[in-house]
């Protein structure tokens, strides 16, 4: 025992951990730039990088480590590149941790929900804005406990530069061992010695798990804060899913819908209706799509679809699912390439030069942010780790250039709009789908869209949540004059909100007309069918 | 002996108050003069000539890569691991000092000692190895030493074996990887067979101290090593350990140089000429316990 504790406090030994996290250290932050490159190039959209990062990782990841350290410490010399040893075993280990660490960052850019992607290319981010801004914080989060894994790797592996004559922790044990023949004290002492590094990096990951865990701080004003020592393995608290925290939140007052008295009823009459078909007539084209095709492989989605959606006007696309409606929404705002066709907005060809050549991701980002087509999205998409506030006053910001105050101011009144001020500083998944599906509308109003794109925004959300998403599309559809694309199975909200219906089947209208006229009497017998299945199924609280 | 100043005994003479500072500088001196042998002791004349005719290496300090698990020869010192010692060190500060440069150590495995100095990553190996041809094709070899094996065995030993012969069949040797033991016994594995009896297995470690522990641990039966590295570790384990016999393994030990620097060979050799001159070669020997009968003149080897 005295012999372990005599090792254990040697000052030859614990010079010797200098070296380990030298070493360490050089592996993890080599490796960290080189996996960030390698990442990048694998998920890049040119194939050469892709393919180069790939061989790279073949190849270094299927190697053993003490072979890449003999390498760079005896081989490289014969090339010229002298390295000192501690450097050497730097570069080997940096090498090798890459591709691990690259395949880590590529799962967690490729775990964030691509619907979150998609929604922050709709707001017209550029690559690198949701990179930053929507991807890496969400990735950086769950990825911490894998990196947690690959530092403490890291640190045990460095004892493999002992091969390379550095004198870290593990060879200064082998040497003293083989000069004293106290195999048994040393090799504890150093064992323990290494435990100790490899507990503090649990420490440090579990600190940084906890400084960047979202409900740390947020909207939690009643209820306990999460504190460090929730995240100690025998305290039993549900880290992960927020059960608890949604239905604390459900009880949350909400406050009684301003339906200010002044409201013009909602539905319009005839002669509304007929006096707003005149003026809607006469005004410009917001949107038009000539001949548009396309086709997933074999089967096609999209054949010639033609369809002019004018300033002000409220369109519902009517039709079942895989008739293209989606993909239709999808290609107005170049979320979706196309195969032949056009699609103009506001006169201009989205995402293409004046030759018509296809543009970079990143000038159609800012077309589409110029052109302003807001999108919702069936599944919210709601960036996951931003309040409420900030999923409509961040793209604002990084975006449009706002200052912090004006889209702050922005949000909050959009916030409002919608009924949701009280909710303004709550994770999304602290909101019900209904209030979910509210922020993304006030998100998608932010800008200022001249066209509004609504992918059946209410078909994710239980039936007693519909009417909450209908009434906001319903006022901005007359209070508010937008002009509006929805693909919708809400009959009757279509009926009511509704300038003009097109019915979409096999990626073409067979019919379209004045929302009324088509609805209660549908020429095609397809569209018969269909609304006639609509109307048995129709859930009695969809429409009131 | 000039070896690596530790850093930490250069911080602790600066808290010393300075009346401890002489006391301490009084004894150190003492210590320096009671030395018992140091390099100065070869012919100072001599070596003045040689650095003279081969001054390149003159106020260098070079890299001496060793395999330090080797006790008597090359290990870390027990009483202060920032050092080497052992007859090797010794006298490869002594070749040093003649030559006028001085020696930082680079500990490797022991199969590596000739890639390190192939790599440029060592300057020279004076490290207990054995001079072979097969060797040579890697390094050129100063040779400065007879061999003697020592058969290391469990107490009693109980396999009864008696020398690299067919008392070995069937049983399981201990080498380090790259020693030329391993194709000696390897080549029991004909005879062995014509014999009709089992061939004997080798486990390869990557040390001295590994080899040892094999045996101690009962999975390998026996050690054949250098006689002066089996007698040390039957004297740290006299209760488990014994030296079945000695035998003559004809090699020399060399100090290994690079193939492409001829003339620091022919100055490392010369150099040794005159440290044997001087008697510190045997003084040496004797300083560690080694046997004399090791003592051998020195040869060039090489491939062609």
């Amino acid at each position: 025992m005295s012999l372990f504790l005599h090792y254990l406090s040697m000052p030859y030994l614990l010079e010797g951990i200098e070296l380990t996290l030298e070493v360490t250290a050089l592996g993890l932050g080599g490796g960290l730039i080189l996996g960030l490159i390698l990442a990048g190039m694998q998920l890049s959209r040119f194939w050469v990088l892709a393919a180069i990062a790939r061989a790279y990782t073949v190849i270094f990841r299927g190697t053993p480590l003490i072979l890449q350290m003999v390498f760079a410490y005896d081989a490289l010399p014969h090339i010229g590149i002298k390295l000192p040893a501690v450097l050497a075993a730097g570069l080997a280990l940096a090498c090798n941790e890459a591709p691990f660490i690259a395949e880590m960052l590529r799962a967690g850019v490729l775990g964030v929900d691509r619907g979150q992607v998609t929604a922050g290319q709709a707001l017209g981010m550029t690559p690198r804005v949701l990179m930053w801004r929507v991807i890496a914080p969400q990735a950086i989060r769950t990825m911490i406990p894998a990196f947690g894994n690959e530092a403490v790797s890291a640190l045990k592996n460095s004892s493999l530069a002992s091969v390379v004559a550095v004198q870290e922790l593990t060879l200064r044990s082998t040497q003293l061992a083989s000069s004293t023949f106290d195999f048994f004290s040393i090799f504890f002492a150093s064992g323990l010695l290494y435990l100790v590094l490899t507990f503090a990096i649990s420490v440090i990951q579990l600190f940084v798990e906890w400084l960047l865990d979202l409900d740390r701080a947020k909207s939690l004003t009643r209820r306990r804060k999460r504190k460090f020592a929730d995240y100690l393995p025998w305290r039993r608290v549900d880290l992960t899913t927020k059960l608890e925290l949604t239905e604390a939140t459900v009880a949350d007052p909400e406050p009684v819908q301003t339906e200010p008295a002044d409201t013009p009823p909602l539905a319009l009459t005839r002669e509304e209706r007929t006096r707003r078909a005149a003026t809607i007539a006469r005004n410009n084209i917001a949107v038009e799509t000539k001949d548009l095709t396309k086709s997933y492989g074999a089967q096609k989605v999209l054949g010639g679809l033609d369809l002019t959606v004018r300033v002000g006007e409220v369109v519902a696309l009517l039709g079942p699912s895989g008739s293209g409606k989606s993909t239709l929404l999808r290609c107005i705002n170049h979320l979706e390439s196309w195969d032949g066709g056009t699609v103009r907005v506001g006169g201009r060809r989205l995402g293409f030069d004046d030759d018509g050549k296809l543009l970079s991701p990143r000038a159609i980002a800012n077309e589409r942010a110029t052109v302003g087509v807001g999108m919702v999205f069936q599944q919210f998409n709601l960036f996951a780790h931003l309040s409420a506030k900030e999923n409509v006053a961040g793209p604002l910001r990084w975006v449009h250039g706002m200052t912090r105050i004006d889209a702050d101011r922005r949000a909050t009144e959009l916030l409002d709009r919608v009924g949701l001020s009280h909710r303004a500083d709550a994770l999304p998944r602290h909101l019900s789908g209904g209030q979910q599906q509210r922020v993304a509308i006030a998100r998608a109003l932010a800008p200022n869209p001249s066209v509004l794109l609504l992918d059946e925004p209410t078909s994710a959300l239980d039936p007693e949540l519909v009417n909450e998403v209908l009434e906001v599309i319903r006022r901005l559809a007359i209070d508010d004059g937008l002009t509006m694309i929805i693909s919708t199975h809400q009959i009757r909200f279509a009926d009511e909100v509704a300038d003009r219906v097109a019915f979409l089947s096999g990626g073409a209208i067979i019919e379209e007309g004045p929302a009324h006229e088509v609805l209660s009497n549908p020429r095609n017998p397809l569209t018969a069918r269909f609304l006639s299945v609509m109307e048995t199924d129709k859930t009695p609280e969809a429409v009131r | 002996m000039e070896r690596r100043v530790l850093p930490q005994t250069q911080g602790m003479s600066r808290a010393l108050p300075w009346r401890k500072i002489a006391l301490g500088a009084t004894i150190a001196v003492g210590m320096v003069a009671a030395a018992p042998l140091s390099a100065q002791a070869a012919a100072p004349a001599a070596c003045a000539a040689l650095q003279a005719k081969y001054p390149d290496w003159k106020g260098k300090t070079l890299v001496n890569a060793i395999n330090p698990h080797t006790p008597g020869y090359e290990t870390i010192d027990p009483k202060d691991p920032n050092n080497y010692i052992g007859f090797d060190i010794d006298l490869g500060e002594a070749i040093g000092e003649c030559l006028g440069f001085k020696l930082t150590y680079k500990p490797v495995t022991f199969a590596a000692l000739l890639t390190t100095l192939a790599a440029g990553q060592a300057d020279i190996v004076i490290s207990d190895i054995y001079a072979t041809k097969e060797r040579a094709k890697a390094a050129d070899f100063i040779t400065y030493s007879k061999v003697f094996d020592g058969v290391l065995v469990a107490k009693g030993n109980p396999k009864g074996i008696n020398g690299i012969n067919i008392s070995m069949c069937g049983s399981a040797a201990a080498e380090n990887t790259g020693y030329v033991e391993v194709p000696l016994i390897q080549a029991l594995i004909p005879e062995c067979k014509k014999a009709g009896k089992a061939e004997p297995t080798i486990q390869l470690y990557d040390n001295n101290a590994n080899c040892i522990q094999a045996i101690l641990a009962g999975r390998a039966d026996t050690y054949v090593n250098d006689v002066n590295t089996v007698d040390s570790a039957v004297k740290a384990y006299p209760d488990k350990l014994e030296k079945a016999i000695a035998v003559t393994i004809p090699y020399s030990v060399g100090i290994a140089v690079p193939k492409d620097k001829p003339k620091f060979r022919d100055a490392v050799l010369a150099a040794l000429i005159e440290v044997q001159k001087a008697g510190t070669h045997m003084e040496l020997l004797k300083k560690w316990e080694l046997d004399v009968n090791n003592f051998k003149e020195p040869d060039i080897l090489t491939a062609d």
